[in-house]
């Protein structure tokens, strides 16, 4: 990825919840890039902070979160926007006219008692927009995810469908044009089939908008299909970044290696199937080190006592390792989720328990 | 579906009151010294004081023409009279003791009844709602712990009981307020500011004690509203930048008031049976002082045609609820056949 354009710039961005046994630090010290236009994908197990990630995009993160650091949003034309220094009233402007969020859930994030179509039109209101223009565009919208205007506009949310709901979402979080679409789990409810017409739909939403797509996911096959990067969370940080390219075939972080790996496979039995040994690290109790220490097979004195900076594996990718180029020898692959399995294979894991 | 539902409703309406019609009627009858009875006692006393020869068919025709009834007929055949007079003829039998109608007895009380019940629902209800309100959105706050204990203090103590201590503070200690009676002696009727001055100064300590009966809503509220404050759409509505007016009302507002909707039209019913008893501490004269009073003296035909009101106000209240819910929460409108 050349380094062009930026549209979202994190540095030190820290995310903390005061609770009873001390702070939990939720989101560390993490610096990200998100290019114009592109489509980051942001991977990684329950809990390893990704949607605080993403709700710090907007300074959404839920109360009483504390979001320290900065997050710059650079517009096309004009200042850059410092998100997590907004007053409440700027905050409000901020949002959805120029980064959108649709988040896990959309079964419920439209208020049950109204129609879509005072949806769209409280929305046009509160940001002062001309009503009639932006209800034409609504209209475009739902044409373009392929729903009926007139009949969707004049539903209420409990006489869609999921998938329905889904789209219309997708549709309100463009309604005032915004340059960034945040996507946590967008298909997390949804049927496989449904799934993948949205990631479909995602992709000429891109083109015919001029999004910059956040898709926020631990389906990992689900985002190769539609991240041009991704970034690999564990324990609260990015551990490792790249194209999608560079981490499906050169992944150099023993995690993301260990995450390849377990990527379920239709043609292995479910006793067969990998895990990544061990349970995830607590955000209160930080363990010295690398935070992966604990269920890394490479790991020395060095990882135990020092924290590894991200280091430059190549132009386009990082990695939060030590020893990132023995990585690939030290946990081996089975079966990489963009490749087509060859037929007939019977088992994803090399060596180990059969 | 819809007309089939508002047929379905309306008739359970009229079944439940005819049933509770039934019911009491049959009660009554079955109570020792019942109304034809009770009423044949009384003739019998004036006419042995004014030591007229007593013929027992003239009391009997006596009878009958003031409770609508034959007392020796069979109970079908006096239920049967009762019932065609009231829903036929809208006669509701005269008043044993004094010189006048049920119907006329009734129409000069409701009125003032309605005044005090509508005031005091509206007052206790919007209390509660914006007191839940606030406690929901600051919750965890002192203010809310406070509230709370308050709210479940008095939501515990008996309304009466709040009656009584107000007529003491307020009426006796401090002379505040007037103790008794609906308007003041002297006062012009009519529509002018003194009469009205009047009326709201003798309704203000009972609308007060009766509104302590819907306090009981702020802590529904409060729930209702902490839920509501925790929707998905609710953080998607700040996403999008809403106004916060528009989030509390159309939002946190509309969800939380709705499911108690339906409590507040049965509320009505709460508010009514409870008059009975606050007209009589605050010597009110509405239905409810007329009911007490015409049970310490057992005047049946007032009885029966407070309860008929009641009844009907009741039901109503609950089929106009019934049908209604539909308009203000649309994921009820379509859904009616399957309850």
């Amino acid at each position: 990825m050349s380094e062009t354009d930026t549209i979202v710039e994190v540095r030190d961005l820290d995310i903390t919840f005061q609770m009873n046994r001390g702070q939990s630090r939720v989101v560390r010290d993490v610096d990200l890039d998100v290019a114009r236009n592109e489509t980051l994908g942001i991977i990684g197990e329950s809990g390893s902070g990704k949607s605080m990630l993403a709700s710090s995009f907007l300074n959404a993160v839920v109360e009483p979160g504390v979001s320290t650091g900065e997050v710059t949003y650079h517009p096309e034309d004009g200042d850059p926007i410092p998100v997590l220094e907004l007053s409440e009233s700027e905050l409000d402007r901020f949002r959805w006219e120029h980064v959108a969020m649709v988040f896990q859930g959309a079964m419920s994030s439209f208020n049950p008692v109204t129609k879509i179509r005072t949806h769209f039109r409280e929305t046009l209101q509160d940001h002062n927009c001309d009503i009639p223009a932006g209800m034409d565009r609504a209209r475009e919208l739902l044409e373009s995810v392929y729903l009926d205007p007139d009949r969707i506009l004049a539903s209420h949310p409990h006489e869609l469908s999921g998938g329905m709901k889904q789209r219309a979402l997708i549709a309100l979080s463009l309604v005032l044009e915004p340059d960034v679409l945040v996507l946590d789990e967008p298909t997390a409810a949804l049927d496989l089939l449904m799934q993948r017409s949205i990631v479909t739909l995602l992709r000429e939403l891109q083109e015919e908008y001029d999004l910059t797509l956040v898709f926020i996911t631990h389906d990992l096959p689900l985002l190769t299909k539609i991240a041009d990067r991704l970034a690999v969370m564990y324990a609260f940080n990015v551990v490792e970044i790249g194209t999608t390219g560079d981490l499906l075939y050169n992944a150099s972080h023993p995690y993301t290696r260990a995450l390849l790996d377990t990527t379920p496979d239709l043609n292995v039995p479910v006793d067969e199937m990998s895990i990544i040994e061990g349970s995830k690290p607590d955000p209160v109790d930080r363990i010295p080190g690398c935070s992966y220490n604990p269920r890394c097979p490479m790991a020395d004195d060095h990882c135990r006592s020092e924290e590894p900076p991200m280091m430059e594996v190549r132009d386009t990718q990082e990695s939060a390792c030590f020893y990132y180029d023995e990585a690939a020898d030290a946990v081996p692959i089975s079966a990489a989720p963009d490749k087509n399995p060859p037929a007939g294979r019977t088992t994803a894991i090399d060596g180990g328990d059969n | 579906m819809r007309t089939d539902y508002f047929v379905k409703r309306v008739g359970q309406a009229v079944l439940t009151f005819f049933a509770t019609v039934t019911l009491t009627f049959v009660l009554y009858r079955m109570m020792p010294g019942g109304p034809a009875e009770a009423l044949q006692n009384v003739i019998l006393q004036q006419q042995m004081g004014s030591g007229n020869t007593i013929d027992p068919a003239r009391v009997e025709r006596l009878v009958a023409q003031y409770t609508n009834l034959q007392s020796d007929a069979p109970l079908y055949e006096q239920y049967i009279q009762y019932m065609s007079s009231v829903f036929l003829e809208q006669d509701l039998g005269e008043s044993l003791y004094e010189d006048a109608s049920v119907t006329s007895l009734l129409a000069e009380r409701i009125p003032w009844s309605m005044l005090i019940s509508v005031y005091a629902m509206v007052i206790g209800y919007t209390v509660s709602i914006v007191l839940g309100a606030v406690m929901a959105f600051k919750e965890k706050s002192r203010f809310d712990s406070i509230s709370s204990i308050v709210v479940i203090g008095l939501n515990s103590t008996p309304y009466y009981v709040v009656g009584i201590l107000f007529i003491f503070f307020f009426g006796i200690r401090n002379e505040f307020f007037p103790t008794g009676g609906r308007v003041g002696l002297g006062v012009e009727e009519g529509f002018n500011a003194a009469f009205m001055q009047s009326i709201a100064y003798h309704a203000a300590l009972p609308v007060l004690s009766m509104s302590v009966l819907g306090l009981g809503t702020a802590l529904t509220m409060r729930g209702n509203s902490v839920r509501v404050l925790g929707e998905d759409y609710l953080r998607v509505a700040k996403l999008r930048g809403l106004r916060n007016s528009r989030i509390a009302t159309q939002y946190v507002g509309r969800n939380a008031i709705l499911p108690m909707y339906t409590q507040f039209m049965i509320g009505i019913a709460g508010v009514l049976s409870s008059s009975v008893i606050v007209e009589e501490i605050f010597s009110y004269p509405g239905v409810g002082l007329l009911v007490y009073d015409a049970i310490q003296v057992r005047n049946y035909p007032v009885l029966m045609g407070s309860l008929i009101v009641f009844t009907l106000v009741t039901i109503v209240a609950i089929l106009i609820a019934d049908l209604t819910y539909g308009f203000i929460d649309p994921r009820i409108s379509s859904g009616g056949t399957d309850e």
